[in-house]
C-alpha cells in the first residue's frame, strides 16, 4: 500500500503527460484549426498523407536530420578531443573542465541571444573578426547560406560541454592496467587510442550521443531564439514548424500529426538508448 | 600515454588555449558589453579597453529603457523575479513529491514504480511542443493559462523525472540493513525516512535540486507558450527585448549578464554532481 | 521475559523455497545459534522474524503473541548486523541511544548508553563518528545498539564474520556472559561450527531451509543427525568410507579399504541396512606402526599442523585418502612412513548412503 502512495505523485505527473500526449495523438488524426472551429472533424490520417506530397514537409525533415547530424557528429568529435586533453586529472584541467561547464549551464535561449549580438553585421565582434580575414558582409544567421552554419555552432558552443563531461568520466574510469601494459610494450598511440581507449569508451560515447541526437533532434530555443527558422524556410526544423503551424497558422491537427513523427522518430532513437542507458545505470549502481 | 615531446606539449597548449578561447569568448565579451555605453559598442575597430559603465544595468533596474524613440517601459526585474520564483516553487514542488517516490521505487520493487519511472524516462526524451501545445488548449479551459500555478505544474515534467531518477539512485545505494535498524529500534517507516534515509541521501537530494533549478530557470519554450508578459521567465523576457526595436545594445548585454549570473554561480557551486544528474545518474562522477 | 516461537515457517522468493516447515523455540535468556552453510536460509530466518518480509506459511510467536504482520518496530526485537549498520551521520554515542529514544524517558538515555558502552568496552570512542571506527569498536556498538533497549528477543546475524580472528576469539569468550545478562531470547546466526559451538546453549542446523537437527552443542558433535550435518562440524572435518556392515560375533564387521574393523556391538541392529557411510572424525584416529587386528594400513602422504594439532593426510591400498588429527607432540610419524590406522569402535558413525541420515545409535563418549 505505502510505495503507491508514496508514488501517487508521481503518477499524477505521469497523468499530466499522458493526457495531453493521446490527445495530441488524437488531434493528429482530425481536421482541427483554431480559427476554423465548425470545420473541426475526424479525418483519419490525411494529415500524414498530406506531408508526403508537401515540400516543406520535406524540407523540415532534411533540415532535422541534417541538423542534427552536423551537430551531434561535429560535438562528439570535439568533445572527445578535449575529453582526452584533459584526461590527466591536474589540478588545471580540472579547474577547464569545470569554466567549460558555463555554456552548458547557460540557458540556450539566451546562448543564441549572446551569439546574435557577436554576430550583428554593424558592430558584432565576431562580424568585426571575419573581416579582418577580408570576409567582409559575412550575415551569419540572416543569409541563407550560413544560417545553418551559425546555428550549429551555437549548439556546439552550448552542448559540447556535455559530451566533454561526460566522455571524460568515463575516459577517468577506465582500468589503468591495459594503458600501462601496453605502454610498457611500446605499442604505439595509434593503436593503442583506437584499439583500446575507443572500444573501452564506447558505452559513454553511445549514451552522450544518443543524449544529444534526441535532444538535438528536437532543438527548439537556439534555432527560434535566433532566427524564428528563418531567413525563409531554412531553418524550419520539426518542433520550431510545429510551433508554428499551432500558434501563427492555427492548424492544430497539421502541428500533432507533426510532432507525432518527430515522437516516433525520437521513441525509435529513445528505445534503443535506454536500453543501452539502464545496462550502464545499473552497472554503475554495482547491481549488474 | 603521455606525450611529453616538446610537440606534443606545444600541441596541446595550443589546443586548450583555442578550446578556452571558443567556450569562454562569448560570456566574456557579454560581460564586457554590459559595461559599454551605446557609443562604445558601435566603435570599429572595438576597443579591449574602455571606460566602464553601469548605466545599463541602472535602466534594467529601474525598468526605464533608453531607446532610439525615448524610454521604453520595460520590467526586466519582473522577468528576473518570475524566473526565481519559478523555479524555486517547481523544484519545491518537485522535491515534495518526487523525494518519497524515489524512495518508493528505489526500495519497493514494485511494477507500478517501475512503469512511472519508465514514462518519466521515456517522455523525458520526448518533444516536450508534442505535450505542451494540447496542454496549452486543457489549461484555457481549466482556466490555468497564465497562471504561477500552471507553469510550475509544467515545470514538474522538467523537474521531477531528474529528481526521481538521481535521488532513487542515491537511494539505491543506502543500505536497506541501516535502516532496518532504525525501525527495530522502536521508529516507524516515516522516522526512518526521515531521519534516516533522507540525510543519507542529502547529497543526491541537492544535487537534483540544484540541477532541477538550473534546468528550469533555462527553460525557454514552456514560457514561452504557457505565460503573457508579466509571468515569464527571463528566457522568454530577454527575447522579447531583442524584438522590441531600437534598445541599446548594451542593456541587452546586461539583462543577459543578469539572466545567466545565478545558474552559472549554482553551476559552479554544484560542479561535482553535475556529470551525475546530466546523465541522471547513468554515470558516476 | 518471553520466549520466542516458530511455528512451521515457510518461506519461498519466487521460484527458491528459503524456509521449510521451522519449527524452533528459544526460551528466555537462552542462546540458539543457527548454524548453517552460506545460502542455507539463515539470514532469511531473521528477517522474517525481524519483520523484514513476513512468512508464507506458519506463525512466529513472541511470549504467546502472534508478531506476525506487525512492523518492525512493535516487535520487541533488537537486532546485530553482519554489516553492523551503524547510522553513519551519527555518532556512536547518538547510534547506541537511538534504540532507546523512542522507547525511553530523556533522563535515562545517558546513563543506559553510559552503563551498557561500559560493559562493551567502548566508552573511550562514543563520540566518534562510526567511519571513525574500527571495525571491532563497530561490532561493540552495534551490539551495544541491539542490547540497550532490552529487547525480548535478540537476533545476532553473524556478528563475528567482519572481525578480525583475535577480536572474534576475544568475543566468542565475552559474548555469552554478555547475551545473559540480557535474559532475552537469543537467535545467533553463524557460519562457523566453533563459534555456534562457544556461544550457544543450543545449535539449530539449518541446510536448504530445513532444520535438521536442533540440540546442545556436544550432542550434534557426537551424534550428527546426517552425514551432511557431521561434515559441517569439525575442522578437519569427518572421515567417510563406504562401507557395507554385517553382523559378526557379537559384533558388527565392515570392511574398510579391504580391511576387516569391528564396529560397535550396540550397531548390531543395523546389520543389514545395506549402503553405509562409515564416519570416523579424525581425532579419533590412533596412528601406530604396529600391524594387528582392526589396523587399516596407510601410508602417509604429507603432514600439516593445523591449531595445536598435526593433520596427517594418510593414503590406504585403494587409494582413498583420510586425515588424521594427532598432538603435536605425540609420536610422529613422517612422510612416506607406512603405518597402520585404528579407530575404537564406538567412535564410529554410520550414516544411510541413500538418505544420509544416521543409522544406529552408538554408545559414545561425550566430545570434550
Amino acid at each position: 500500500m505505502l510505495p503507491y502512495l508514496l508514488s501517487l505523485p508521481a503518477l499524477l505527473v505521469c497523468i499530466a503527460i499522458l493526457v495531453p500526449f493521446v490527445t495530441a495523438a488524437v488531434y493528429s488524426l482530425q481536421r482541427y484549426r483554431l480559427n476554423l472551429p465548425y470545420l473541426r472533424g475526424f479525418i483519419g490520417v490525411d494529415n500524414y498523407i498530406d506531408f508526403l506530397s508537401d515540400p516543406a514537409f520535406w524540407n523540415t525533415l532534411r533540415i532535422s536530420l541534417t541538423y542534427t547530424a552536423l551537430t551531434v557528429v561535429l560535438e562528439l568529435l570535439l568533445g572527445l578531443g578535449i575529453a582526452l586533453l584533459l584526461r590527466r586529472p591536474t589540478r588545471f584541467h580540472n579547474a577547464v573542465s569545470i569554466v567549460l561547464l558555463l555554456p552548458l549551464m547557460t540557458a540556450p535561449a539566451i546562448a543564441a541571444l549572446m551569439w546574435k549580438l557577436m554576430t550583428n553585421p554593424s558592430f558584432g565582434i565576431l562580424s568585426y573578426l571575419v573581416s579582418l580575414f577580408g570576409v567582409h558582409d559575412f550575415k551569419w544567421a540572416s543569409d541563407p547560406s550560413s544560417a545553418l552554419f551559425t546555428v550549429v555552432l551555437v549548439d556546439m558552443w552550448v552542448y559540447t560541454p556535455f559530451i566533454m563531461i561526460l566522455l571524460l568520466a568515463g575516459l577517468r574510469s577506465l582500468p589503468r592496467q591495459p594503458f600501462e601494459a601496453a605502454a610498457l610494450d611500446g605499442v604505439p598511440s595509434s593503436f593503442v587510442f583506437f584499439r583500446i581507449t575507443l572500444p573501452m569508451l564506447a558505452p559513454y560515447i553511445i549514451t552522450a550521443s544518443l543524449f544529444r541526437l534526441l535532444d538535438s533532434i528536437q532543438q527548439f530555443d537556439i534555432i527560434y531564439a535566433m532566427t524564428q527558422g528563418g531567413p525563409g524556410d531554412r531553418l524550419m526544423v520539426f518542433q520550431v514548424q510545429a510551433y508554428l503551424e499551432f500558434f501563427q497558422y492555427t492548424n492544430v491537427g497539421r502541428s500533432a500529426a507533426l510532432l507525432m513523427i518527430l515522437w516516433l522518430i525520437t521513441n525509435i532513437l529513445s528505445n534503443i538508448f535506454i536500453k543501452n542507458w539502464l545496462r550502464l545505470r545499473a552497472r554503475a549502481h554495482g547491481h549488474a | 600515454m603521455d606525450h611529453s615531446s616538446l610537440a606534443g606539449r606545444i600541441f596541446r597548449g595550443v589546443a586548450l588555449a583555442l578550446v578556452l578561447a571558443f567556450f569562454m569568448f562569448p560570456i566574456v565579451w557579454i560581460f564586457l558589453m554590459s559595461f559599454q555605453t551605446n557609443e562604445q559598442i558601435l566603435r570599429i575597430p572595438p576597443h579591449i579597453l574602455f571606460e566602464p559603465t553601469l548605466a545599463n544595468y541602472q535602466a534594467l533596474i529601474s525598468g526605464q529603457l533608453r531607446t532610439a524613440a525615448g524610454n521604453l517601459e520595460i520590467s526586466f526585474m519582473r522577468n528576473l523575479i518570475n524566473s526565481f520564483a519559478l523555479s524555486s516553487a517547481a523544484v519545491f514542488l518537485a522535491l515534495l513529491l518526487g523525494v518519497p517516490a524515489a524512495y518508493a521505487f528505489a526500495r519497493f520493487k514494485f511494477r507500478l514504480g517501475e512503469t512511472i519511472a519508465f514514462t518519466l524516462l521515456s517522455f523525458r526524451f520526448a518533444p516536450p511542443l508534442l505535450v505542451l501545445l494540447p496542454l496549452s488548449l486543457y489549461y484555457q479551459q481549466l482556466g490555468l493559462n497564465d497562471t504561477y500555478f500552471g507553469i510550475v505544474w509544467v515545470y514538474q515534467l522538467i523537474a521531477l523525472p531528474l529528481i526521481l531518477w538521481i535521488v532513487r539512485g542515491y537511494f539505491e545505494d543506502i543500505s536497506p540493513d541501516i535502516e532496518h535498524a532504525y525501525r527495530l529500534a522502536g521508529h516507524t517507516w516515516r522516522e526512518a525516512f526521515t531521519r534516516i534515509a533522507v540525510p543519507l541521501a542529502g547529497p543526491g537530494i541537492a544535487a537534483a535540486g540544484l540541477l532541477s533549478f538550473i534546468f528550469c530557470w533555462n527553460n525557454f519554450v514552456f514560457a514561452l507558450i504557457l505565460a503573457s508578459a508579466d509571468k515569464q521567465p527571463v528566457t522568454v523576457g530577454a527575447l522579447a527585448f531583442v524584438t522590441a526595436s531600437g534598445i541599446q545594445y548594451g542593456q541587452i548585454a546586461a539583462a543577459i549578464v543578469l539572466s545567466v549570473t545565478p545558474t552559472l554561480l549554482l553551476a559552479l557551486y554544484a560542479q561535482r554532481y553535475l556529470v551525475e544528474g546530466l546523465s541522471l545518474g547513468a554515470v558516476k562522477g | 521475559m518471553a520466549r520466542l516461537e516458530l511455528n512451521a515457517v515457510g518461506k519461498s522468493f519466487g521460484p527458491v523455497r528459503c524456509a521449510e516447515d521451522l519449527s524452533l523455540a528459544v526460551e528466555p535468556g537462552e542462546i540458539v545459534a543457527v548454524f548453517g552453510p552460506s545460502g542455507s536460509g539463515k539470514t532469511v530466518l531473521l528477517r522474517m522474524i525481524a519483520g523484514m518480509f513476513e512468512p508464507d506459511e506458519g506463525d512466529i510467536l513472541v511470549g504467546g503473541q502472534s508478531i506476525v504482520g506487525a512492523p518492525p518496530e512493535r516487535r520487541g526485537i533488537g537486532m546485530a548486523f553482519q554489516n553492523f549498520a551503524l547510522f553513519p551521520h551519527m555518532s556512536a554515542q547518538d547510534n547506541i541511544a537511538s534504540g532507546l529514544r523512542a522507547r525511553a524517558a530523556a533522563g535515562e538515555v545517558a546513563a543506559r548508553v553510559k552503563s551498557i558502552s561500559r560493559l562493551l568496552k567502548i566508552e573511550h570512542v562514543l563520540g566518534h563518528m562510526p567511519r571513525e571506527l574500527s571495525n571491532g569498536q563497530k561490532q561493540r556498538t552495534a551490539l551495544a545498539r541491539a542490547l540497550i533497549g532490552n529487547p525480548e528477543v535478540l537476533l545476532l546475524d553473524d556478528p563475528l564474520r567482519n572481525v578480525d580472528a583475535k577480536l572474534r576469539y576475544e568475543m566468542r569468550l565475552e559474548l555469552p556472559s554478555l547475551l545473559r545478562r540480557s535474559s532475552a531470547a537469543v537467535l545467533y546466526v553463524t557460519q562457523d561450527y566453533r563459534e555456534a559451538m562457544a556461544i550457544a546453549d543450543r545449535i539449530a542446523v539449518l541446510i536448504g531451509g530445513r532444520l535438521v537437527q536442533v540440540a546442545r552443542p556436544e550432542e550434534i558433535y557426537a551424534r550428527p543427525a546426517s552425514v551432511a550435518v557431521a561434515r559441517l562440524f569439525g575442522d578437519p572435518s569427518i572421515n567417510l568410507a563406504e562401507v557395507e556392515p554385517v553382523a559378526g560375533q557379537g559384533s558388527l564387521n565392515a570392511e574398510v579399504a579391504g580391511t576387516p574393523v569391528r564396529l560397535d556391538a550396540a550397531d548390531r541392529q543395523v546389520a543389514d541396512h545395506g549402503p553405509c557411510w562409515l564416519g570416523v572424525r579424525p581425532d579419533d584416529l590412533l596412528i601406530s606402526r604396529q600391524a594387528g587386528e582392526n589396523a587399516i594400513p596407510a601410508r602417509v602422504v604429507a603432514i600439516t599442523p593445523m591449531h595445536e594439532k598435526a593433520v596427517l593426510l594418510l593414503r590406504f591400498s585403494d587409494g582413498s585418502e583420510w586425515l588424521a588429527a594427532l598432538p603435536q607432540n605425540s609420536a610422529m610419524a613422517s612422510a612416506e612412513d607406512g603405518v597402520f590406522v585404528r579407530f575404537a569402535p564406538e567412535a564410529a558413525l554410520l550414516f544411510d548412503r541413500a538418505t544420509g541420515l544416521r543409522v544406529g545409535l552408538p554408545h559414545r563418549r561425550q566430545a570434550a
